[in-house]
C-alpha cells in the first residue's frame, strides 16, 4: 500500500459506472486506497474530502462541465492544496476550461498506466 | 494449423472463441447441420425473420435523438426525418426522467447545467405534447422514450395520452417502449430506482395494457445493447437477454391474464449491440433468432411462426467510438452497421462520430443517416437475404455462439434467475471482468484501437469540439413546471395521484391509473414520489 487515499465521485446524475470502476480498480491494484462515493453534489464532494482526509480527488464527469467546475471551485475554497484529476465525456473546450483551473483531464481513450502515473505524481509518490 | 500469431498470441473472436485459419464443411457441428437448408422466414429463423428480407422491408433508419427543451428535440427529430430517417426516437432528460424527479428536486438543482444535455426535459403531458408537435405519429414507428424501468410508465402514458388527445385511436398506434433492465440495473445504475421485482410488475403491467389496448405497440424491448456496452461479450449478451425474456414470460404465466404466445410476441422485439468483430456480430443476430425459436418451442411449446420470429433493432457500439481522431468513427459506424445489415436487422441506429465527445451534433446525426442510406442504396446489400448463410465459418460461429449462450443462460438460472443475478451483482461482476480484460489487452497491445493505442499521429484539420445543446433547458423547465402547477385542475390532479398510489399499494395494473394521471397533468416528480413511498429503493449491489 502507498498509504495515499483517493476520493472518487461522479458529478452528474448519469449512472454509467464502467469508466470510474475500471480506473478505481487500476488505482487499487497500484496500492492506493480508493474511496468511491458515487454520484455526489459539489458540496457532498467537499464534505467527503474533509471527512476522509484524502490526498487526491478523481471526478467522473458525465454531464455539463459547469457542474464539475463548481465542484472544483468549492474544493479549492476548502482545500486549496488538494490535487484534482478527472475523466469522462469531456470535449476539448471543457478540457481546456478544467486545465485552466489546474485540473488534469483524462478523456475517453486514456490508458490506465497514464492515469495511475498521474495519481502517483499528484500524490507526491514520484 | 496456425492458430497463433507470429508473436504467440491466439487468434480468437472478441468473445474468446478460438478461430481457425479457414473453415471447412466438417467444422459445422452435427446438431447444427439440419437447420442449414432452412430458408429465411422459416423456423428456426437464423437466416432471417422474413422470406424476402430488405427487398420488401428495408431496415428502419432509427436514430436516438434528443436534448434541450421539448421544442429543441422536436426540431432535431424533424431534421432527421427530413434527412431520411424512417422512424423516430424520443429521448427524455436523464437527470429528471431516469430518477422521476422534477427539475426543482434538490439533486437536479445541484446539477442544473446538466439538465437537457442528454434528452429533452418532459415533466408533464404538456411537455410531451410540445416534443411530439406535428410528428407523423399515426404512420411513423416511434420509440416513446422511457428506457429506464421506473420512467417507462410515465413516458408511455404521456405519449399515448397525447395521441388520444389528437384523436388517434390507440389500437392503431405503431411504436415501441423499452423499460430495459440492462440499462436500468446493469449499465447505468441510477441514484434511486424501484427494486427489480417492482420493475417486473411495471413491465408485465405494460405488456397486459398493450395487449388490451395497443396491439401494434411493442410494450417492452430488451436491450442487449446495454448489456454488451457494459461489458458482456457476444454470447453473454445473448444468454442474458433470453434469461431476461424468460423472467417476463414467467411473470405473465403466473398471472394467467393473457395468452403466453401474445406475451412472447410482445417481448420479441429486442435490440443488440453491433461492435467491431464483423463476423461474430453478424453471426450473433443469426444465433439470436435461432435461440428465440428454440426457447419458445422447447420451454413453452409456442411454435406459431408469427411469434417465433425475433425482430431485431441494432445500435452500433457507442463505446467503440473514439475521442481521438473522431473522423475514424465514420468508418467504424459503417462497419458495425454493415454487420447488422448482414445479420438481418429490422431497424438500425448508428452512433454519431462525436459519440465520445458529446451528444450528436446535427452533422454527426446526418452522417449516421447517410451511412445507412449508402449501405441501403449503393451497395446492393439489400438484394439477397442472409448473404452469409452457408459460409462454413459463419455457420460454425453461429453454432458456437448458440452453444455458449445457452451455457451462460444456464449459469444465470443457477444464480436463481435473471433478477437474482442483478440483485446480487453477479452480472455486474461478469461485465467488470471483461472490461478489465479488455483494458489489459489494450495495454499489452493485444487489442489495437487505431488513433488511440496505435497510429496516434493526428494532424487532421477536422476539429470536433462536442455539441453542447442549449443553455436554457433548466430555466424553461422550471417555468413550465410552475405553470402546470398553477393552471392545472388541482383537485383532479390530486385525485388522480391518490388513485395511482392506491393502485400501487394493491395489485391491479398501474397503467390505467397512469393514463388518468397523465391526462390530469400530474407531473413526473409527483409520480416518482409515489414510487419512492410505495416501493422504496433498489439495494444497489455495486459501488459506482
Amino acid at each position: 500500500m502507498s498509504g495515499k487515499r483517493i476520493l472518487m465521485a461522479k458529478t452528474g446524475l448519469d449512472g454509467h459506472w464502467r469508466g470510474p470502476t475500471i480506473v478505481a480498480r487500476a488505482l487499487r491494484d497500484a496500492g492506493f486506497e480508493v474511496i468511491m462515493i458515487g454520484m455526489a453534489r459539489p458540496e457532498e464532494v467537499v464534505q467527503a474530502c474533509v471527512d476522509e482526509d484524502v490526498d487526491l480527488v478523481g471526478l467522473n464527469i458525465g454531464g455539463h462541465i459547469d457542474v464539475a467546475v463548481r465542484a472544483v471551485t468549492a474544493l479549492r475554497e476548502e482545500r486549496p492544496e488538494l490535487p484534482v484529476f478527472c475523466g469522462g465525456v469531456v470535449p476539448p473546450h471543457a478540457k481546456r476550461k478544467l486545465e485552466a483551473l489546474g485540473v488534469e483531464v483524462y478523456p475517453p481513450g486514456s490508458q490506465l498506466p497514464d492515469i495511475v502515473g498521474a495519481a502517483r505524481r499528484l500524490t507526491g509518490l514520484g | 494449423m496456425n492458430d497463433k500469431n507470429s508473436d504467440g498470441k491466439a487468434w480468437v473472436s472478441t468473445s474468446g472463441i478460438p478461430l481457425k485459419p479457414f473453415y471447412r464443411d466438417e467444422d459445422i457441428p452435427p446438431q447444427h447441420r439440419e437447420r442449414l437448408a432452412a430458408a429465411p422466414g422459416e423456423p428456426p429463423f437464423h437466416r432471417g425473420a422474413y422470406p424476402t428480407g430488405y427487398r420488401t422491408k428495408p431496415w428502419r433508419i432509427f436514430q436516438l435523438s434528443g436534448f434541450g427543451k421539448p421544442e429543441d428535440e422536436n426540431a432535431r427529430i424533424k431534421f432527421l426525418l427530413e434527412q431520411g430517417e424512417t422512424g423516430f426516437i424520443m429521448e427524455h432528460d436523464r437527470n429528471t426522467g431516469d430518477h422521476c424527479y422534477n427539475v426543482d428536486h434538490p439533486e437536479v438543482v445541484a446539477r442544473r447545467e446538466d439538465v437537457g444535455l442528454t434528452g429533452a426535459v418532459m415533466q408533464s403531458v404538456r411537455d410531451i405534447d410540445i416534443c411530439m408537435k406535428d410528428l407523423p405519429i399515426e404512420t411513423s414507428y416511434a420509440h416513446a422514450g422511457g428506457a429506464v424501468v421506473q420512467h417507462a410508465p410515465f413516458a408511455l402514458a404521456g405519449y399515448w395520452t397525447v395521441a388520444k388527445r389528437r384523436g388517434v385511436a390507440l389500437d392503431r398506434l405503431p411504436g415501441t417502449g423499452q423499460s430495459d433492465y440492462f440499462l436500468t440495473y446493469l449499465g447505468c445504475v441510477t441514484k434511486q430506482q424501484v427494486p427489480t421485482d417492482t420493475g417486473l410488475r411495471f413491465n408485465a403491467d405494460i405488456m397486459e395494457f398493450c395487449d388490451r389496448h395497443l396491439p401494434r405497440w411493442v410494450p417492452v424491448s430488451i436491450a442487449g445493447y446495454n448489456a454488451a456496452d457494459t461489458g458482456l461479450n457476444a454470447f453473454q449478451e445473448l444468454g442474458a437477454l433470453f434469461a431476461n425474456a424468460v423472467e417476463y414470460l414467467e411473470e405473465i404465466q403466473r398471472r394467467g391474464t393473457m395468452p403466453l404466445a401474445r406475451a412472447a410476441r410482445g417481448c420479441g422485439g429486442v435490440s443488440f449491440r453491433m461492435s467491431m468483430d464483423l463476423f461474430e456480430e453478424a453471426s450473433k443476430l443469426r444465433a439470436a433468432r435461432l435461440m428465440w425459436q428454440q426457447l419458445l418451442a422447447e420451454r413453452y411449446d409456442i411454435r406459431d411462426p408469427k411469434v417465433a420470429n425475433l425482430r431485431i433493432h441494432c445500435v452500433t457500439a457507442g463505446s467503440r467510438m473514439t475521442y481521438q481522431q473522431p473522423m475514424n468513427n465514420i468508418v467504424r459506424g459503417t462497419i458495425m452497421a454493415l454487420a447488422g445489415a448482414l445479420g438481418g436487422v429490422q431497424s438500425l441506429g448508428v452512433s454519431g462520430y462525436d459519440e465520445a465527445l458529446s451528444i450528436p451534433s446535427e452533422h454527426a446525426h446526418q452522417m449516421s443517416v447517410r451511412i445507412q442510406q449508402i449501405l441501403q442504396e449503393e451497395t446492393n446489400v439489400s438484394a439477397v437475404t442472409d448473404p452469409l448463410g452457408g459460409s462454413w465459418y459463419v455457420e460454425t460461429l453461429t453454432a458456437e455462439l448458440v452453444e455458449r449462450a445457452w451455457s451462460f443462460f444456464d449459469e444465470i438460472q443457477a444464480q436463481g434467475g435473471f433478477l437474482a443475478s442483478l440483485d446480487s451483482g453477479w452480472l455486474h461482476e461478469k461485465a467488470a471482468e471483461n472490461q478489465h480484460r479488455e483494458f489489459m489487452a489494450q495495454e499489452t497491445g493485444e487489442q489495437v484501437i487505431v488513433g488511440v493505442t496505435a497510429h496516434k499521429d493526428d494532424s487532421s484539420p477536422y476539429e470536433v469540439d462536442g455539441f453542447m445543446g442549449v443553455d436554457d433547458a433548466f430555466d424553461v423547465a422550471l417555468e413550465r413546471l410552475e405553470d402546470v402547477r398553477r393552471t392545472r385542475h388541482e383537485a383532479g390532479a390530486a385525485a388522480a395521484l391518490r388513485q395511482l398510489e392506491q393502485v400501487c399499494r394493491g395489485s391491479d395494473n398501474i397503467m390505467p391509473a397512469m393514463m388518468d394521471a397523465l391526462d390530469a397533468e400530474v407531473t413526473l416528480g409527483e409520480i416518482g414520489d409515489v414510487w419512492r413511498d410505495v416501493f422504496g429503493d433498489w439495494a444497489t449491489p455495486i459501488q459506482t
